[in-house]
């Protein structure tokens, strides 16, 4: 407990508010005690917004919900959480609950599931309100009030409305209204934009970022994604399998990372200004706090890794102005650090592969609407495609953008054929793909080979009963009939995805996030086929494991010459993949054109939106090395 | 992490179930004692089923007779035994029969829906409609007492329930990205319901199936009780309850038995159903 005593330089101790010393989180299910998060100092002082970083399963939510005491069943914390020299975690839950809302609040990830579907949005946010005297507010008042919070928030009409009328962006507005009733004089928001859309994203933090300002609260924000810390945050701290590796000022972490974690996990997101020759990706995955409680919790990933780095846990230690970080071998490392990072974020020039004459998929005038339920009682039918009109060509890569509800998934399932066209004509490799139910055997198994797809959600696109070499052979089988050698077939398919071929003998459950997405990867890998439609392959992953997986796809191009539709809300991970981009908006491709020109010169004004979106702290703002 | 959260799943009374699998053991014995008795029950049995010894008569519980005897001098723990086959024969050949009918259908109708789905469900809505026990007591009044129309009644009574039930929850895997790549694949459709969907949710058709068993033992013995089931005489539990109800205040464990025997049977069965979905459901599930 006590071998991180170092205190934090820097802090003032009377200026902060909320402080954390030698926090840990430990989960009992059944007999079995497991660590989540071990020794962590953490300080907000007033005014202040302060950034955790870190993917999941570094114990980052688990500690936000430590210093509000709302862990959950199961959980337990023990160490400080001090708010005005009083332990939090020695409170019961009756004075916890005085604290929460009027000093302490909390914001939480999932708009749609957070605020109560029943009650209207103004009573959601000033039924908690009492007047000076303790009492609960007058219905007329209480009313006022709701508005006048709702207002702040930019949403002043709601007050009337229910939840299930708003948008995810608008609720996730009346949970932080609700949160800010109390007049707390801390906010602590939980990936208050990963559940959002990319445009609201950016809105919502704007309102975060301004709401602190101007209430001069304290604003502790979870995020796993460093650029929202670095254009958010003053401070941050790098969580990483339940202990923290990296503390310091936001501008100067991103100026020098020092920690190499900090510096792979900048280096594994792609920036959306510029395409990179190589992602720099992390191996591996992020590990258990408990298997390395006693080693530097990064050694099994890191490549500067020595013997001493798998001795002790490091201690956080001051390594500069305000800065601590956990790595032990820093100071010889630096420098190595510094120009792996200059050589990594070098921009790479996109190539145009020649103009085929006939495209591989030729789209035109695509419609989907979907008639549902309600619609029974007279309302219009939904429209999901509006006319969609693309090509893609052979061993081209081509990326479909587009925020939720823009279609770009119906479109993609139209052209597999798990959905059926309502009109239009789908032409892929010289066959009618408009109807697959119309389709004779032999046309049907030609756009097999030609189209697969690889899905968003890696742990259910695998069945969990079979075995990923069970998995694999079984389309070997059907697609190759005339192979005997089937087994080799299946290494030869995990090689390609750079798998072991002892993996074929795992179930799904033994595989991380990363490498479900690789099996389903080679799986559609197995037919030969010349497109692979890829709908939002790496949005479920972590960073570090995003990295891997879009190195990946840029091998297999390489080395197999395959294409891909790459259907993607992130124009950062786009620019990584493909040559040119169709944006597409409420059905209907608004822009489309060479990657660079559309996401550097958007004419549209959505695209404009949705480039202006994306997170850029100062020194990404700066024009290309 | 999501999965260090306790999910609803970890119910309190599945972890009491889990924790003391102490009855789980013993249903397992139980059954096990069951089925070796259906086997070689007659050659352990100290006397015959039907073997009558009106010199003895009613006698209670003693050295020769452990259960005593009913009023015709048969010996009730013999009885007992020999009543095993029936009590195991019938419930299983209901239990195949719903399974594999429900099964079937229900994994027809949630994959391929249309008016094949239609069909199949509205069968099952008036299957649902029909007042099962009567229209049992009417059939086989009308066609005669038998244990095999019994059991053939309560198969089709029982499969709409099972229709439900696996259609729902294979128009849940249908939609998973799974089965949706399996397509894509082209794989054909026997190897995408075989294969794939059936065996994720085998866990909710077996734990039916057990369900299913003690629902039916209870049925074809309330059956046997009121006459419309096995013949008279024969020793079936149902059938030496509605005999010996009538001397329970002369030998008790006359009826006692086979009462006893068909509530411990029950109950095993569902206690093995229960725990055997929490151990199938647990395969492959956790992240």
């Amino acid at each position: 407990m006590s071998s991180n005593a170092e205190p934090l330089r820097g802090v003032d101790a009377n200026g902060s508010l909320l402080t954390a010393v030698g926090l840990a989180i430990h989960s009992r299910i059944g007999g079995d005690q497991r660590t989540i998060v071990t020794n962590l100092d953490l300080s907000l002082n007033e005014a202040e917004t302060v950034g955790i970083v870190g993917e999941s399963g570094s114990g980052k939510s688990m500690t936000a919900r430590a210093l509000v005491g709302l862990l959950p069943t199961g959980l337990s914390a023990r160490g400080e959480v001090r708010l005005d020299g009083s332990n939090l975690l020695e409170m019961s839950q009756r004075e916890l609950s005085r604290i929460r809302g009027s000093e302490i609040a909390l914001v939480l990830q999932d708009p749609f599931t957070m605020l109560n579907p029943v009650t209207r949005c103004g009573d959601q946010v000033a039924d908690g309100l009492v007047d000076a005297r303790g009492r609960r507010l007058g219905r007329r008042t209480r009313r006022e009030e709701a508005a006048r919070r709702l207002a702040e928030v930019g949403i002043p009409e709601t007050v009337d409305r229910y939840p299930f009328e708003l948008s995810g962006g608008m609720r996730q507005r009346v949970a932080i209204a609700a949160a800010l009733a109390g007049d707390p004089r801390v906010l602590i928001a939980d990936e208050p934009s990963t559940a959002l859309d990319v445009t609201t994203q950016g809105e919502i933090l704007a309102l975060l970022k301004s709401l602190q300002t101007s209430r001069s609260m304290a604003l502790l924000l979870i995020t796993h994604d460093l650029r929202v810390a670095f254009s958010t945050c003053d401070r941050i701290y790098v969580l990483y399998a339940g202990s923290l590796l990296e503390v310091g000022d936001a501008s100067a972490v991103e100026a020098e990372p020092l920690h190499p974690y900090t510096l792979g996990l900048l280096l594994s997101e792609p920036p959306a200004d510029r395409r990179l020759t190589e992602l720099v990706a992390i191996p591996g995955s992020v590990p258990a706090a408990d298997d390395v409680a006693t080693i530097c919790p990064l050694a099994p990933r890191c490549q500067w890794a020595q013997p001493k780095c798998e001795v002790t846990n490091p201690p956080l230690k001051p390594v500069g102005a305000e800065r601590l970080s956990a790595c032990l071998r820093i100071d010889e490392i630096r420098a190595e650090m510094r120009s792996l990072r200059h050589h990594a974020e070098r921009p790479a020039v996109v190539h145009h592969p020649a103009e085929a004459s006939v495209p591989l998929v030729s789209v035109d005038n695509l419609q989907k609407t979907f008639a549902d339920a309600s619609t029974r009682r007279g309302s219009a039918p939904v429209i999901a495609l509006g006319g969609v009109s693309l090509t893609v060509g052979v061993t081209e890569s081509v990326g479909l953008v587009g925020e939720s509800g823009s279609g770009k998934t119906t479109l993609a399932r139209c052209l597999v054929g798990l959905e059926t066209p309502t009109a239009g004509a789908i032409t892929i490799d010289g066959v009618d793909a408009s109807n697959y139910g119309s389709l004779s055997a032999d046309h049907l198994r030609q756009l097999r080979r030609t189209v697969q797809i690889v899905f968003q959600d890696p742990y259910s696109s695998l069945n969990p009963l079979r075995t990923v070499g069970s998995a694999l052979k079984e389309v070997l089988e059907l697609h190759r009939k005339r192979s005997r050698n089937l087994e080799g077939g299946v290494a030869e398919l995990l090689e390609q995805v750079g798998l072991p071929a002892s993996f074929s003998r795992r179930k799904p459950v033994a595989l991380s996030g990363g490498e479900r997405q690789r099996v389903a990867i080679a799986r559609a890998l197995a037919v030969k086929p010349r497109l692979i439609i890829c709908d939002e392959p790496v949005s479920a992953l972590d960073v570090s494991v995003q990295a891997q997986i879009l190195g990946l796809f840029r091998t297999l191009r390489d080395e197999l010459g395959v294409g891909y539709l790459f259907i993607t809300h992130d124009l950062a991970v786009v620019r990584q993949v493909v040559e040119r981009v169709y944006v597409l908006y409420r059905g209907e491709v608004v822009e489309s054109g060479p990657v660079d020109a559309v996401l550097d010169h958007p004419q549209h004004a959505y695209t404009v939106r949705l480039v202006e979106s994306v997170p850029r702290s100062a020194s990404q703002q700066r024009p290309m090395r | 992490m999501t999965s260090l959260v306790v999910g609803p799943r970890a119910q309190v009374g599945r972890r009491l179930l889990r924790s003391s699998p102490l009855t789980v053991t013993v249903s397992f014995v139980f059954v096990g004692l069951l089925i070796f008795l259906a086997l070689f029950g007659p050659l352990l049995a100290p006397h015959g089923s039907e073997s009558l010894n009106l010199a003895t008569g009613l006698t209670t519980p003693n050295g020769e007779f452990w259960f005593g005897t009913d009023d015709l001098g048969r010996d009730v723990f013999s009885r007992t035994i020999y009543g095993v086959r029936y009590a195991l024969f019938g419930p299983v050949l209901i239990v195949v029969g719903a399974f594999v009918i429900g099964n079937v259908l229900g994994l027809a109708a949630g994959y391929r829906g249309g008016l094949l789905d239609a069909s199949i469900m509205r069968w099952v809505d008036l299957m649902y409609a029909v007042p099962g026990l009567l229209v049992t007591i009417v059939l086989i009044g009308v066609l005669g007492a038998s244990y095999l129309l019994a059991v053939v009644v309560l198969v089709v009574l029982t499969s709409p329930f099972d229709t439900r039930i696996i259609r729902g929850v294979t128009l849940e895997q249908r939609s998973l990205p799974y089965v949706e790549a399996a397509r894509t694949l082209g794989l054909p459709v026997r190897a995408i319901l075989f294969r794939h969907i059936f065996p994720n949710i085998l866990p909710i058709s077996f734990a039916n199936a057990f369900l299913n068993f003690a629902f039916s033992l209870v049925a074809l013995s309330a059956l046997s009780f009121l006459g419309l089931g096995i013949g008279p005489g024969t020793a079936d539990w149902g059938r030496m309850l509605s005999e010996s109800r009538l001397l329970l205040f002369d030998n008790p464990v006359a009826a006692l038995a086979p009462g006893g025997m068909i509530v411990l049977t029950a109950t095993s069965m569902n206690l093995i159903g229960d725990w055997l979905y929490d151990r199938l459901a647990d395969r492959g599930r956790a992240r």
